[in-house]
C-alpha cells in the first residue's frame, strides 16, 4: 500500500468521529457567547490536551519530529481574523463544513466550494503575492531560524513543557469543576469527553502516518481541499491531506447513513450565497495565516507554535465579533 | 404525545447552524406562559443542543419525537417571559 493511502484511512475515522461527536469549532466558540453553552468548547480543550500528551511522548521517543508552524504575526492576525468571520457566515469551521458535506447539508457544500476556490487562489493564484509578502515582512523567527515556539522562547525541552502544561490544565480543570459542582447533565450522543479524546487520538495517529507519506504534520483541512481542486482541474495526483479530505467526507457519510441522519438540506438561495462568501473568507484567511482551525488550533497549538497560538486567538476574536453583530445585537434590538 | 395541542408551529428544517436554535428561542420569548411551541427540525446538532439550553431560559421540553431519519418534532412549553 502506498504511504499516501493512510490519509484516506485516517480521514474516514476523523469524519466518523466528527459527525457522531458533532465536533465543530465554530459552534464551540460562538455558542460560548451566544447560548452560554460550553460543551463543544470543553471537547476542543480535551482534544488539545490528549494531542499534547501524544505528541510529547512520540517526539521524545523519536516516533515523530514536531514541526511547528512559523510565527508571522501580521499574516496570523489578519488571516485568522478573516477566517473567524468567514466561519460564522459559513455556519461551520473548516472541519465542520467538511463533515456536514458528508451529511448532505447543501449550505456546507457551497461553503466548501468557497473555501477551496479562495484557498486555491491564495495558495497558487492571484492572491499569492499578497499572502507571501505579508508572511515575509511580519515573520519573527526563533533561535537559529526555526519557528518561534513557547518552549523555544522559554529555552525548555518541548516534551517537558508540554507535559507541564497538560498537568497544570488538568489541575485547573479539576478545581473549576469542583468549585462549580457541575451537575453532570445528560449529554446526548457520545458525550463531550469521549468525543474530545477520540479527536485527540485521530490527531495523534495522523502525525506519524502523514510524516511517512512525506508530509511532516498532523491533521489539516484547507490544504486538502486545495489538493482536491488541483486533482480535478490541473491533473495533479492526490497527496496525503487530499485523501484525508476525501476520507472525512466518506466517514461522515457512513456515520450519517448508519444513524439515519443523511438528508439533503437546502437552505434559501440567499443563505447559500452567505455560506459561499463565508467559505471564500475562510479559504483566503486560512492560507494567508498558514492554517485553518485544524492546522493551527488542533494541530499547531499542541506543538506550542506561537504562530498557531496567535492564530487560534485571532480565529476566536473574529468569530466572536461576527457572532455579536449577526446574532447578539439583533436579539438585543428585539427586546 | 398527541394529546398536547401546540399553540404554534415553527418549521426550521433546512436551516443552517445556529438558526434552528436562535429561531426557537426568539419564538419562545414572544409566547405566553404555558403556550406550547411545536418545532420541526432536521439538524442533528440542534436536536441535542436545544433541550440543553431550554432549561436556562426556564422553558420546558415536553417531548422530542424522531419522525424519520434526521427529522424531529419537538414540543416545548413556554416559560412566558413577557
Amino acid at each position: 500500500m502506498e504511504a499516501v493511502m493512510t490519509g484516506l484511512f485516517v480521514g474516514v475515522l476523523f469524519g466518523f468521529v466528527l459527525q457522531r461527536g458533532r465536533f465543530c469549532m465554530n459552534s464551540a466558540f460562538r455558542d460560548a457567547i451566544l447560548l452560554q453553552d460550553n460543551i463543544l468548547l470543553k471537547t476542543v480543550f480535551a482534544a488539545l490536551l490528549v494531542e499534547m500528551v501524544g505528541f510529547a511522548i512520540m517526539d521524545s521517543v523519536g516516533a515523530i519530529a514536531i514541526n511547528p508552524k512559523p510565527f508571522w504575526w501580521g499574516a496570523n492576525l489578519l488571516g485568522s481574523f478573516v477566517f473567524g468571520i468567514g466561519m460564522v457566515l459559513a455556519g461551520g469551521c473548516a472541519s465542520g463544513i467538511t463533515y456536514r458535506f458528508g451529511e448532505g447539508m447543501v449550505g456546507a457544500i457551497t461553503a466548501v466550494l468557497g473555501l477551496a476556490t479562495a484557498g486555491y487562489f491564495t495558495a497558487a493564484g492571484f492572491l499569492k503575492p499578497f499572502k507571501a509578502n505579508l508572511q515575509e515582512v511580519t515573520t519573527i523567527p526563533g533561535a537559529d531560524g526555526t519557528a518561534l515556539t513557547l518552549h523555544g522562547l522559554l529555552g525548555m525541552d518541548y516534551t517537558v513543557l508540554a507535559i507541564i502544561i497538560v498537568l497544570i490544565a488538568l489541575l485547573v480543570w479539576f478545581l473549576i469543576s469542583r468549585a462549580k459542582k457541575e451537575e453532570c447533565e445528560a449529554d446526548p450522543g457520545w458525550g463531550w469527553l469521549n468525543t474530545g479524546i477520540l479527536i485527540g487520538i485521530v490527531g495523534i495517529l495522523a502525525f506519524p502516518l502523514s510524516a511517512a507519506a512525506g508530509r511532516n504534520y498532523p491533521l489539516g483541512i484547507t490544504a486538502g481541499w486545495i489538493n482536491v481542486v488541483q486533482v480535478i482541474f490541473t491533473g495533479a495526483t492526490f497527496n496525503w491531506i487530499g485523501l484525508l479530505i476525501v476520507g472525512i467526507v466518506i466517514g461522515a457519510l457512513i456515520a450519517a447513513l448508519i444513524s439515519k441522519e443523511f438528508k439533503f438540506r437546502f437552505p434559501k438561495p440567499l443563505v447559500l450565497l452567505q455560506t459561499f462568501i463565508g467559505g471564500l473568507l475562510m479559504g483566503f484567511g486560512a492560507v494567508t495565516s498558514g492554517g485553518c482551525n485544524i492546522g493551527h488550533l488542533l494541530s499547531g497549538i499542541p506543538q506550542l507554535s506561537l504562530g498557531s497560538i496567535l492564530a487560534g486567538i485571532s480565529i476566536v476574536l473574529g468569530a466572536w465579533a461576527t457572532s455579536y453583530v449577526m446574532f447578539v445585537l439583533p436579539q438585543k434590538k428585539g427586546e | 404525545m398527541t394529546d398536547v395541542k401546540p399553540t404554534k408551529t415553527l418549521d426550521v428544517c433546512g436551516k443552517i447552524c445556529p438558526y434552528p436554535d436562535m429561531n426557537t428561542m426568539t419564538t419562545l420569548k414572544k409566547m405566553e406562559k404555558g403556550e406550547i411551541l411545536e418545532v420541526l427540525l432536521d439538524y442533528p446538532l440542534s436536536v441535542e443542543r436545544i433541550p440543553r439550553n431550554l432549561k436556562k431560559q426556564g422553558h420546558k421540553l415536553i417531548s422530542t419525537e424522531q419522525l424519520d431519519g434526521p427529522n424531529h418534532r419537538m414540543l416545548i412549553e413556554a416559560h412566558g417571559l413577557k
